[in-house]
């Protein structure tokens, strides 16, 4: 399983794509340093910060299209150069191709977007480390389940990216936003459930739109389980070119 | 050369029934065949289903119907029998970071292999890439690649090697090598079989051929018997000369064709059941007449012309 990871950590590392995800890594930390000294002693400080930068920016956005890029690109770019089928040929279980697939998207992307997120929380809340903490484990489950859903989908189709930017835009960002209920299945829903429940005091703007923190966990971590084992089913049921 | 085998040996790999569409496309339709332990050709044109009969035999891809086993065991979902495998794929798409002695690393690792420094070396000796296997595999040329390729297939010591258009892109000198190191491997009792296009490629090498043309097995077995019903095949030949008259009928005086006949535009067409002798008649006749030669070509020496009198027949 190391050996495939190692090779995927080497095929998602690609110059343009690191430095895409640093610059797309770096933007809630500058834009938490704008409002910052723009909204110094602003009232709805607390609820723009939350709502626009962590919501907003980074959870409904960033963190998808950071996971995303690496993600379908695990499967995909293999499909597409035809070197997939060189390790289905491998005596290796199906299960460990797929996980160190997700791992490698998560393994890039986790750190940086989490060290993004504490970076800008800790900017945003006065060196408070509790929402730092909160933002992190948030991100960090949200990574997760994208990591999961974005390599199944990258072994399902070809056209993985535009077809995940539809599912982000439409029912992470769009739908989850304003049809009660979809964050029951929404990844979106999950983090920002988990980010309230770990620190309600923090963001009280999320507290009456946010499920519950045991089903956002729970949530989070049946999407991230049935989509490994939707991967794993996938390798072994498709005709590998 | 291998040993023929006897027809009681088990197979190594047992075709039996296979068919594969793909949608209202018909790419495999009911092939059956056994392949013994030595080397066996796969011959056919472009699109006669080689590879996508490979890929069934291989485990890459699930057949429509049919059932294909090798060393007696399904291939598809078994991954465990890849130690026993050895694929090179038609696909030249190597990881281009890694250098030929990594990737074949790689591989002995993904074998799981106790220490691979000693099989690694031997693969890449068996493939005559010691000098560049330090070097990338980006760098190499579609010859090179191909060879450590071969390297990385044979590092585990498979009983049974799939080899999908092996010679693809390399040069004469790699293809004797090649030649030489399947012959070594087939008399140590491995079973190889290996997939071609060019006729000619396969011929010096296997003994046992199967002939795909349009999604199924035209013909099989000796390569020698097969091709015997080939060359019974009048071929045509076309040559243009300075002077077609005196050259036709210098070709007349000879056993080497069958007819001769001059178009309008003075080209000569012959036709000949032994195209082997032809080639080497005309010149000499040319030079006794003095009549100067500006072209010799076969007309119907395609790979698909020769198998489609095959299937005719």
């Amino acid at each position: 399983m190391g050996a495939i990871f190692g090779l995927s950590i080497r095929q998602l590392t690609g110059r343009w794509r690191v430095t895409l995800i640093l610059l797309l890594a770096a933007l809630p930390v500058g834009l938490a340093v704008i409002i910052n000294l723009a909204a110094e002693g602003d009232a709805a400080f607390n609820e723009d910060f939350t709502n626009i930068l962590l919501d907003g920016l980074l959870v409904a956005g960033i963190l998808p299209i950071v996971t995303m890029a690496l993600a379908t690109s695990s499967f995909g770019n293999e499909l597409e150069d035809k070197t997939l089928g060189f390790l289905t040929l491998m005596p290796v279980a199906r299960w460990r191709i797929v996980l160190p697939k997700v791992l490698a998207s998560l393994v890039i992307s986790g750190p940086l977007l989490v060290v993004s997120g504490v970076i800008a929380t800790l900017l945003g809340f006065d060196g408070e480390v509790r929402p730092a903490v909160a933002v992190a484990v948030s991100l960090g489950a949200g990574v997760l389940a994208y990591s999961a859903i974005f390599t199944w989908l990258g072994l399902v189709t070809t056209r993985a990216l535009p077809f995940a930017l539809v599912y982000v835009l439409l029912w992470e960002g769009v739908t989850s936003t304003f049809m009660s209920g979809v964050d029951y299945l929404s990844v979106r829903g999950y983090s920002l459930a988990i980010m309230s429940g770990l620190d309600e005091a923090s963001f009280p703007a999320l507290e009456d739109r946010v499920i519950e923190l045991p089903v956002a966990i729970g949530g989070a971590a049946v999407v991230t389980v049935v989509f490994l084992l939707l991967g794993v089913r996938r390798l072994q049921r498709m005709d590998v070119p | 050369m291998s040993e023929p085998q006897t027809p009681a040996q088990a197979p190594t790999i047992d075709v039996q029934g296979v068919s594969k569409w793909f949608g209202s496309v018909v790419a495999v339709n009911d092939v059956s065949f056994q392949v013994q332990p030595g080397i066996t050709g796969l011959l056919g044109p472009n699109g006669a289903g080689k590879s996508t009969i490979l890929h069934m035999i291989t485990g890459k891809a699930s057949a429509s119907e049919g059932e294909v086993t090798v060393l007696g065991q399904p291939t598809r979902n078994n991954p465990e029998l890849y130690r026993d495998i050895g694929v090179m794929s038609e696909y030249e798409a190597v990881y281009g970071f890694y250098t030929g002695r990594e990737f074949v690393e790689f591989t002995a690792r993904l074998h799981g292999l106790g220490p691979i420094a000693t099989p690694v070396d031997r693969a890449i000796g068996l493939a005559g890439m010691e000098d560049a296997q330090h070097r990338k595999l980006g760098t190499y040329s579609r010859g090179m690649r191909q060879r450590m390729r071969l390297a990385s297939a044979l590092v585990h010591d498979p009983q049974v090697l799939v080899l999908d258009e092996p010679l693809n892109g390399t040069d004469p000198r790699q293809r004797l090598d090649f030649h030489d190191t399947m012959t070594q491997l087939a008399e140590e009792g491995r079973t190889i079989l290996i997939s071609s296009h060019i006729l000619e490629e396969v011929e010096t090498l296997a003994s046992t051929i199967l002939l795909m043309v349009s999604g199924k097995l035209a013909a099989a077995g000796d390569f020698r018997a097969i091709r015997e019903k080939l060359d019974e095949q009048a071929y045509q030949v076309r040559v243009v000369t300075d002077s077609p008259r005196r050259m036709a009928a210098a070709l007349a005086g000879t056993d080497d064709i069958d007819s001769v006949s001059i178009g309008e535009d003075g080209e000569l067409t012959v036709l000949s059941r032994n195209v082997t002798s032809l080639q080497r008649s005309i010149p000499r006749l040319a030079q006794d007449q003095g009549i100067r030669l500006k072209r010799v070509e076969p007309l119907d020496d395609s790979l698909e012309s020769i198998f489609s009198y095959v299937v005719d027949r």
